[in-house]
């Protein structure tokens, strides 16, 4: 990820023919609420981006921008220095996956089949069976999510977006509701992926330790952006966290 | 890869697996049932026989759009009178049974397509709503054109005799269990693909569906296509059965029946299609004749309806899933598992 940061982390310096994911001011409202205020960003292939912020921030709404599941009053998106107008079933041929909040999964069908589901290509059997050995769920492929404890779920979740052999991979609060052990698998399963990834996250621990930049959002505005050791000294983000006192 | 996959196949997938009924050994033996059945069962036993057939090919359907897709349809009964009147008007004029089984399909599946484009833009109570306004509106345009479909009176539907080597009851059971068991056959191995997978998240969880790389929109008109088909198939063979049709015979309490049927077979499970087809043509006959053992013809009229009433709702008590989902004891199934490793070990 890169930006002019002489002034802003929402100015970015894009040129068309630049490789990877883009974001070129973004703004978004819902209503009288300003979701995101010209958000920028741009991620180079291979690169762990976090995207953190206290609740509320826009995280989730920047996700479902790229998604194509909220459209931005004014920006644009490009992928590989084209515009690109993302449509939800259309991201998965593009290349990019997304896990949801929570556990996004489909309760009548086996672990199997849900990550059948994410493999499109015609090897779809193969690589499924390679994302549950990864993800570490093989031995529970023919059982029904909802009998598999919350972090299993998890990872079939997991599984199902690397079955898509994603070249951009978005995690969405993948760390939530896990415990120490299960969290450390999956910083090493993201530093591993092998592909961009675009994580939002709450645990911090998590996101300093992957990432290689991060961009820190607070009620819809990009207020910091850059390494780990950099926002970790950041004053405006202390603020955002702690508050003004801080 | 290979090696895991096999290891965790044998252990824990396979008794998934080994439940899945080979499609094609199924329709085999159905085949052969209904050929036995049909020269062992008295005629009208064979008539009736004949009728869950076509219930069959609409039943099974129904089940995929509703229990796979989650796609609630209360108008297939109206896509069943658009089967039986295409057909009655093709043999009425062309009297080819083949090829006007295949345009009365056709016919629907356009129909079907129709409806399921506008369907896929809804969601629960007005979907349901949209359908039940199909069923309502179908038998009334057949009652309000009456120079093509001859109003209330319906239409009758010229058919060449049988062969001489079979009953018409046998006959009738044959073509219809021949349409009902390549229905079914069509629909396992579409619903065990891809597209099966396809429907069942869409069913489960849309967002998560779009993010796998689903269209909505698409697996949902494709499904209510499919079962239109499947119901245009029934509602010609019922022309068949009937030989003739009328908006009387296709009233809003069948797609009502219809969908109370395939809630008590079992939603989305074909065997449960095949028992909610029974249980179409076995309720009403039980009614029937408790009604004429009463001597009220009154309480023959609404036994029926009474009789699906009271099951749905002990059927749903005992077995959620349908009567299709019910298990043999644990005992039984303990006992049963054991037996081959005893072989095995002696």
């Amino acid at each position: 990820m890169s930006t002019d940061s002489s002034t802003s982390p929402t100015a970015s310096s894009d040129s068309p023919g630049d490789q990877g994911l883009a974001l070129h001011h973004i703004t978004v409202r819902f209503g009288g609420l300003l979701a995101l205020d010209d958000v920028s960003l741009r991620v180079p292939p291979g690169r762990i981006v976090g995207i953190i912020g206290p609740n509320g921030a826009g995280k989730t709404t920047l996700f479902n921008v790229i998604c194509g599941f909220v459209a931005p009053q004014s920006g644009a998106i490009t992928l590989d220095g084209r515009p690109f107008r993302p449509r939800p079933h259309h991201l998965s041929g593009r290349g990019i996956a997304r896990t949801l909040q929570g556990v996004g999964q489909f309760n009548g069908m086996t672990v199997l089949d849900n990550v059948l589901v994410g493999a499109r290509s015609r090897k779809h059997e193969e690589e499924a069976w390679a994302a549950l050995e990864r993800c570490g769920v093989a031995e529970h492929a023919g059982a029904l999510p909802a009998s598999l404890p919350y972090a299993k779920r998890k990872r079939v979740e997991l599984a199902r977006a690397l079955a898509a052999k994603p070249r951009i991979l978005m995690l969405d609060e993948p760390a939530g509701g896990l415990d120490a052990d299960e969290i450390r698998w999956l910083a090493t399963l993201i530093q591993e992926a092998g592909c961009t990834v675009l994580l939002v996250e709450h645990h911090m621990d998590l996101v300093m330790s992957v990432c290689d930049e991060i961009l820190v959002l607070d009620f819809g505005k990009p207020i910091a952006l850059g390494t780990p050791g950099e926002i970790r000294n950041d004053e405006k983000v202390a603020e955002a966290y702690l508050g003004a006192a801080a | 890869m290979t090696v895991l996959k096999d290891r965790v196949t044998s252990r824990m997938v396979a008794p998934v697996m080994r439940r899945r009924l080979n499609p094609f050994l199924m329709v085999a033996v159905g085949a052969v049932l209904v050929v036995v059945l049909t020269y062992t069962l008295p005629p009208f036993r064979t008539y009736q026989l004949a009728t869950i057939g076509a219930y069959l090919c609409v039943t099974a359907g129904l089940t995929v759009l509703t229990g796979l897709n989650g796609q609630l349809s209360l108008g297939h009964g109206a896509l069943m009178a658009t089967g039986a009147y295409t057909l009655a008007l093709w043999q009425n004029k062309f009297n080819l049974l083949a090829v006007g089984i295949v345009v009365a399909i056709l016919v629907t599946t356009v129909a079907g397509l129709v409806i399921g484009l506008a369907a896929a833009r809804l969601r629960g109570p007005y979907l349901a709503g949209l359908t039940l306004a199909v069923a309502v509106v179908v038998p009334s345009v057949a009652s309000t054109f009456d120079e093509t479909f001859n109003s209330d009176q319906g239409l009758s539907v010229i058919l060449n005799p049988p062969p001489e080597s079979m009953t018409v009851e046998q006959w009738q059971a044959w073509l219809c269990w021949g349409g009902a068991l390549v229905t079914t056959l069509v629909l396992a191995l579409v619903t065990r693909g891809r597209f099966g997978r396809d429907m069942r998240a869409v069913r489960d969880d849309e967002t998560a569906a779009k993010l796998a790389g689903i269209s909505i929109a698409r697996t949902q008109v494709w499904t209510f296509v499919i079962s239109a088909a499947c119901a245009g198939l029934g509602g010609a063979l019922f022309a068949v059965l009937a030989q003739s049709v009328s908006p009387g015979a296709f009233p809003l309490t069948l797609s009502l029946f219809l969908v109370m049927a395939i809630v008590i077979g079992g939603l989305g499970r074909l065997t449960g299609a095949v028992i909610g087809a029974f249980l179409l043509v076995a309720l009403p006959a039980v009614a029937h004749e408790i009604g004429e053992a009463s001597g009220s013809q009154r309480l023959e009229g609404n036994l029926a309806l009474t009789f699906f009433g009271v099951v749905l709702v002990v059927v749903m008590l005992a077995a959620p899933g349908g009567l299709a989902s019910l298990r043999l004891p644990r005992s039984w199934r303990a006992r049963l598992s054991r037996k081959p490793a005893h072989r095995a070990g002696s």
